[in-house]
């Protein structure tokens, strides 16, 4: 009986935390089939302290799909994507109101484990940051801390075969993460990201410090990928958006009287709906470089 | 909010400039038009020479818009209307590069015919046509240039005339089968007819290229069109 415990599979370890969470593998899977929505936002706000960051964002994520978050510095983009995971949480003054729904489960809900959230949603931040740990135990930390009992190794290997990387660094897995290049540390995130089984992977301009060789092999990286997962990133790189996502939402920025600025999502259509004839003269107007 | 500014100010104004040169093989296009009809009805030989002279003009104008066309691509990767424009631009320069062939095809039947009996009831009817198809070119690119739905869309009605005066020259040609020099002279003739043609299909298709550019929506004018009736025989 242990044995069988020892040997389960993943899938079964993410059934188990189906109380936490609410949400099975199996519903995932059977979602995927119809490519229906992953992560719903309604009337989404977040406030840090008094100041309102974002307003009123409403939004359907689709799985397996590449969904691109662009717009000017400061329109919020980059604080919707961390509602999805809750990384506001460990902002003191910030505060979400609306819903943000993952497969149907409302992800600020009181019974809501944040840190199981992020094993579901997980994210990739915009430097590389590797633990200073060996590449090896890079990928085996999430593993070990949600207490994976299957083959770690067998596990290290897939999660960075998966993220493009096995191959680079095969013979060095002892090696410390810090030692590769930029891309590879990029890569080698995005693995410790998906070791941890997540369906959903939020990127937060993820190759903004990576040459274009780099950039592009994370872009192939994301192709390859979104058959397993829904990615959700965020790029200042319009083209990187149309190159490499299936819908985009443009947001924007408005100033009020005092000056304070608020983003909300001005429109969000087939990435080639967008960068071909949008609909709103705002979007038409940033992509085209005559914003103001 | 401040007024929208031009952060791409460069890129638009390279944009405007290669607009431009797309315009002006238009212009000419439209001048070699009105030129190759003149020549090979009253058997104009210079005038077929400076047809030719105008068209190597065009291949010239044709190839610089393509160089220029895959510099802006490459540098500035256009978006939206921009990228629109950008795509029109390109096809028009290949569909007018081919009516500069149209009006080429035209005059090198100049000399062929030039000591051939003619028929006068035809020459009327490849003048009325030149005379029809100038006036779609000009309205395509008014239509263009002002962004103007309306006036694009009577392009295919303008376009009606031309191809039932096309249809009719295959019986004006039967009509002198019995005369082997009047029949080989009107031969020639139907070819000068089908590229009048030609020409008016191509003012039809930069007037579709319009809508596209001003809606962002591809969809022809064929529904414009009357039904086919009697004029489609020949």
């Amino acid at each position: 009986m242990r044995r069988d415990i020892e040997h389960q599979s993943d899938e079964m370890l993410l059934e188990r935390r189906r109380p936490v969470i609410g949400v099975s593998r199996a519903a995932m899977q059977e979602e995927k089939v119809g490519r229906s929505t992953v992560i719903e936002v309604t009337d989404l706000g977040v406030y840090y302290g008094d100041f309102k960051a974002v307003s009123d964002v409403n939004m359907s994520i689709r799985q397996n799909e590449i969904t691109a978050l662009i717009g000017p510095s400061g329109c919020g983009k980059s604080t919707i994507i961390r509602c999805f995971n809750r990384m506001n949480d460990l902002i003191p003054t910030a505060r979400v109101e609306g819903r943000v729904e993952y497969h149907g489960v409302d992800l600020y809900g009181e019974e809501v484990d944040p840190v199981e959230v992020r094993r579901h949603i997980g994210m990739v931040f915009q430097k590389p940051n590797p633990f200073p740990k060996s590449i090896y135990d890079n990928i085996a930390f999430g593993p070990r801390i949600a207490r994976y009992r299957g083959d770690l190794d067998d596990l290290v290997e897939e999660s960075l075969r998966k993220a493009a990387l096995w191959d680079e660094v095969k013979d060095k897995l002892g090696e410390s993460g810090l030692a590769l290049s930029g891309g590879q540390q990029q890569r080698l995130c995005i693995a410790r990201a998906i070791a941890t089984s997540p369906d959903v992977v939020l990127m937060d301009e993820p190759c903004s410090a990576l040459d274009p060789i780099a950039t592009l092999r994370i872009e192939e990286l994301m192709f390859d990928l979104k058959d397993e997962y829904s990615i959700i990133i965020v790029t200042h790189n319009m083209q990187q958006a149309a190159r490499v996502s299936d819908r985009t939402a443009f947001f924007n920025v408005t100033l009020d009287d005092t000056g304070q600025r608020t983003g909300y999502l001005v429109e969000f259509n087939s990435t080639d709906a967008i960068f071909t004839s949008p609909n709103e003269k705002a979007t038409e107007d940033y992509i085209t470089g005559r914003f103001g | 909010m401040t007024a929208p500014h031009d952060s791409m100010a460069h890129f638009h104004q390279e944009l405007e400039d290669l607009e431009n040169k797309v315009l002006g093989m238009v212009d000419q296009a439209e001048q070699m038009v009105e030129m190759a009809v003149e020549a090979v009805i009253e058997g104009d030989l210079d005038l077929a020479q400076q047809v030719v002279e105008l068209d190597d003009e065009i291949d010239a104008a044709y190839l610089e818009v393509h160089e220029r066309w895959t510099s802006l691509m490459a540098r500035f990767q256009p978006m939206g209307s921009d990228l629109r424009k950008m795509a029109v631009l390109i096809q028009l320069s290949t569909t007018f590069e081919r009516m500069g062939d149209q009006c080429v095809n035209i005059a090198k039947i100049t000399q062929f015919n030039k000591d051939l009996p003619r028929v006068e009831r035809i020459c009327e009817q490849v003048r009325e046509m030149g005379d029809l198809v100038r006036p779609m070119i000009r309205t395509s690119i008014e239509a263009w240039v002002r962004h103007d739905l309306d006036q694009a869309r009577l392009l295919p009605a303008m376009d009606e005339p031309v191809d039932r005066l096309n249809a009719n020259m295959y019986k004006e040609m039967m009509a002198v089968a019995d005369n082997p020099e009047l029949l080989e002279w009107a031969a020639k003739m139907i070819l000068v007819s089908r590229a009048l043609e030609r020409v008016g299909d191509q003012s039809v298709d930069f007037a579709e290229q319009t809508a596209y550019m001003v809606t962002g929506v591809r969809s022809g004018f064929d529904h414009l069109v009357a039904p086919p009736g009697d004029a489609d025989t020949g």
